[in-house]
This record gives C-alpha cells, structure tokens and sequence, in this order.
C-alpha cells in the first residue's frame, strides 16, 4: 500500500454514466485481482472514493467508475497529464486454489470491473466463464475484455442486449445444463449477491463475493465500513474484504 | 531545527501532534505507512468495558467541507485492548492516550482502573447517548461532565486524565470549569457536532443513525473559538481539535491557547497528514524564529485589546 501522486492518462466515458480513468503511478505495483484503490478528488470532498481496480499493465492502473455524485462528476472532470492522490492497493482481492479450475464469474452494473481483473490474472491457468448483467443496451462495456472468456454470457434487464434476464438467472440456466464450477467469484449490488448466496447455497457451491460499503480511512483504521458477518462479529470490508466466502456475511 | 516536543500535564510528547480517537484505530493500520512512533501521541479508537458492534451501516456521509460518522463506539473492550494492543503500542515510541466511554458513572471508574498506570494519558468521552440519566449524554450539563469527571478521576491513582468535551452545549468554558473542577488534569476539545445528511431522491438521511457527528476542515472556526474561550476559564492545558488539516491551523489552535492539537478527519483525507503537518509545524517555526513550538500557546492577542 502506498499514496501514489498518479499521474492522469486518459479518462473517458466508457458506457453511459461509466467512465475509465488510467494512471500512470511512475513505478509497477503488485496488485492482486480484486483489489482496489481509494482515490482523492479534492476540493471540498475530505473522503476519498473507493474504487475496484480493473487493469494493470506496467506502471499504468486502471479504474472504472460510476458517476453518481459530486465526487465522481469531479472525478470525470479530471484532465489527463494532471496528478491526483492514488492509495493503492487496497483489500484482500479475489484468490483462486490450485486445484479450482474451472471458475465463474457472476457480475452485475459496476462490479463488472474487478471480475474483469480476476479473468485478466486467471485466464492463462484456469477455465472462465463470465456471466454478466447490465441494465441496458447503452450500460454495456466491458464486453471486449469479457469475451477473452472461455465462456461469455452477457445479459440485460429489458433485453435490449443479450436475453432478458439477470446475470444470477444467466448463471442459473447454465448451470442446469451441466456447466458447474469449482468455485464462483461475484461482484455486484447486494440483491443480486443475495440471490446468487441463496443459489449457491442450495447448489454447494463455493462462492466469493465483493462487496461495497460506505468508507472512511480505506484501510482498517476507522471501522466505518464494517458488513454482519453469520457469526454475529462485523468485518471491515476495506481490510478484511472486499471479497468474502459468500456463506461468512449475512447480505 | 525547533523543539515540537510539549509538556502536557507531565507527559513528555515529541511533537504536540496526537491522532484523534476514531480515526486511527490503534495505530496498526497507519503504521503500514509511517513510523507512528514519530507521533506525540495516539488516542486510541473508544474503548468501553465490554465489547461492542455499534451502529449499522452506512456510518459516514460527506457534505462540502466536512464529514459525518455514526459508528456507534464499535470496539473489542478494553481488555482486548490491553491484552493484544497495548504494549504494541506502547513499543512504536508514542504517547498512548485510550479514549474511553460508559453507560453509566461506574462503568467509567471501572475502565479507568483497568487501564491506571499501563497508558500515558486516559480520555474520557462523555458524549455519547444512551446514558444513566434519562438518555441525556454526561457531556452536556456542566453537573454532569463535573461529576463523570470525578468519578473516572477516583480509578486513576498515576495516569493523568484528559476530558473530551462536546461543542453541543450551551457554554464550553462552563464545561471545560466543570471537568476542571472534578479533577480533570487536561481537556480536549471539540468533540463533534451533531448533524444530519439527507439523501433527497430516497427523502432519508444517509447514515443508518439519521445523525452523526460533524468532523473536518469546516469546523475549525468554531473549534478554535472554544479552544479559545475553553483555555481562557480554565489553568489545566487545553487539547485542540476540529478540522485541523495542515500544520497553519494546528499553530492557530495553538495561539488560540492549546498546549497540543489532535487531528482526525484530515487522516482519511491523506493519510499521512500527520507527518505532513509535523514537518510543516518544524519548518513554520524555523521559519520565524521559533525555537520552543510551546512558545506559541496563548499568544493570540484579541483586536481591540
């Protein structure tokens, strides 16, 4: 972890309301999939913004965001050549065992981009299938990356691309056509894990989730951003996640 | 080179920079980034006498300028702490200050006993809800912070005593009296003040606790006029705190009439503000001739006068 001066070098929108930022942090850092950074827009935001890492290539990092607020119109806003504050990386990230070869991912809206980062580290040794959700025809991205799968589903909510369905319904559907895995890595708003735990859970499959929270510090200090774990104790989702065994945390 | 370090009612700090409580867990986070062992002191995240899971997310929201956080005291207790932290702690080289907090009068005498002799400095966070007397926080009424202060004061036979005092009260320099009168060898302030953000398009407040406590760069005016008005009623030393973000506002709480400042907010902004602002405090005071930081404490001269 450190608080990189990363330098801008390119940030565009990507999608509608989705937009891609690269820095470039001067120096290679070792990340792991799933890991993600907590960024400074500065002016009068004091909290920095918690977002997954997508890419790493060299010294340039790459972050997909959803603008929603304040913060990340600023974000948007930001110039390439100019610096912003990059502490990176952050959590525990995704891990896959030696003897799990085939791995699914299961993505919805934003929390496509960090399984975009499990597919990218994984690719080469394991066999992928992706099972991805948008909301919309215009929502799509991602796609290029997600086709370098051995197995690509993309889903939307009207149907306005792919079949009319979610991404835990595309996942579902192939799975009783026989195509199980050893383990199935997620990331996406809570009612889609929710519905994804309760699937596994019937099915005994090993599942991780990554999840979102509301953050202070970003890095375990302030225990803002804590999620129920099923033993009753709170986990910080910054240190201790973001990605779970899905059967530990209540969603 | 100036001299940082502070005498605060008999304890040595290196440099009057203390992490405030909440911020900085119990150091092993920041120390991944820094040698916190350069800190005056660490004031630890609230310490209660059992554990406790606190408030439900979201905790924090933010509004230009400043924070909110409703994280409700989550804590492992106090002898977690002193079983697994402390001489951690301690070992870094810094001032270890635990922050603590009860329900009721003795819950306070009884966490300070644990903890007499074993940390540098106890402080006593008197402005959290759900109290003994009728739900009112004891950091309100001067009654009260005097006789909260009293009570913890009695567990303490070596360790100096700092009392927090909240801004969401009628007069400061009345509580900062009280807390002097029950014994207090110190007083920190301002705790928060209490808020609310409301998220317009689900009509909701965006912290699961509707309210939190107001934090960061916007509050400093008001802190440092309580710093001032607190360090005028009272001779104990004043701790100040409230949006202090570099080391110019840490050396205008210092004028205002604090011995040393905490700083918590600005941690989550950059992590290593601390180390930012006491290498900014040095080169201030080299810069104009400063050999003693303590030096500048209540020099503040009111327009007028």
């Amino acid at each position: 972890m450190r608080d990189y001066q990363a330098k801008i070098v390119e940030n565009k929108e990507i999608a509608k309301g989705i937009c891609s930022i690269t820095f470039d942090l001067g120096e290679e850092a070792v990340v792991r999939c799933g890991q993600f950074g907590d960024i400074l827009v500065g002016g009068t935001h004091l909290l920095r913004r918690p977002i997954a890492i997508c890419k790493v290539e060299g010294r340039l990092v790459t972050f997909c965001y959803q603008v929603k607020g304040e913060g990340t119109q600023k974000l948007q806003k930001a110039e390439a050549g100019s610096t912003l504050s990059v502490l990176m990386p952050l959590g525990n990230g995704f891990f896959v065992e030696k003897e799990e070869k085939k791995v699914a991912l299961v993505g919805g809206g934003v929390g496509v981009f960090p399984l975009i980062s499990v597919l990218r580290e994984y690719k080469a040794e394991k066999q992928i299938s992706a099972y991805i959700g948008y909301r919309n025809a215009a929502a799509v991205c991602g796609v290029e990356e997600f086709k370098k799968a051995d197995k690509f589903v993309g889903v939307t909510d009207d149907g306005s691309y792919g079949e009319k369905m979610n991404a835990v319904q595309a996942f579902e559907a192939d799975l009783k056509n026989g195509n199980r895995p050893d383990v199935v890595l997620a990331c996406g708003p809570t009612p889609m894990l929710r519905a994804l735990k309760a699937l596994v859970e019937r099915e005994g499959l090993t599942c991780y989730v990554s999840l979102e929270e509301r953050m202070g510090c970003g890095i375990g200090a302030c225990l803002v951003c804590v999620c129920n774990l099923t033993n009753g104790e709170h986990a910080r989702v910054c240190k201790d996640g973001p990605v779970f065994n899905a059967k530990e945390v209540v969603l | 080179m100036a001299n940082l370090q502070v005498n605060l009612c008999g304890v040595t700090l290196k440099n009057p920079v203390i992490t405030a409580s909440g911020t900085f867990g119990f150091g092993r986070e920041y120390h991944e980034l820094y040698d916190i062992g350069t800190l005056g002191g660490v004031s630890t995240k609230g310490l209660t006498l059992e554990p406790r899971l606190g408030n439900p997310t979201p905790r924090i929201a933010e509004s230009r300028g400043v924070i909110l956080n409703a994280v409700g005291l989550q804590n492992p207790g106090v002898e977690h702490f002193i079983e697994c932290d402390l001489a951690w702690l301690k070992s870094t080289g810094t001032a270890v200050i635990a922050n603590v907090a009860g329900k009721t009068l003795d819950d306070y005498k009884n966490i300070c006993e644990k903890l007499d002799g074993l940390v540098d400095m106890v402080e006593l966070n008197i402005s959290c809800p759900n109290v003994k007397s009728g739900g009112m926080a004891f950091g309100i009424k001067p009654e009260t912070v005097e006789e909260v202060t009293r009570y913890a004061k009695s567990g303490l036979k070596k360790t100096p005593l700092m009392v927090k005092l909240s801004p969401n009260v009628e007069s400061i320099a009345a509580n900062a009296q009280a807390a002097e009168r029950g014994g207090a060898d110190c007083v920190s302030l301002i705790n928060t003040l209490t808020g609310m953000a409301i998220d317009i398009e689900r009509r909701r407040p965006i912290i699961a606790n509707n309210t939190g406590g107001v934090s960061g760069a916007g509050v400093k005016p008001i802190a440092v006029r309580m710093v001032y008005e607190a360090s005028q009623a009272v001779k104990i030393p004043v701790v100040g705190m409230g949006g202090i973000t570099c080391a110019e506002d840490a050396i205008e709480f210092l004028m205002a009439g604090a011995t040393a400042v905490q700083v918590g907010t600005a941690n989550f902004t950059d992590p290593l503000a601390c180390p930012k602002i006491i290498k900014g405090l040095h080169d201030w005071c080299d810069r104009h001739g400063v050999q003693n930081v303590s030096e500048l404490t209540g020099t503040l001269q009111l327009n007028g006068k």
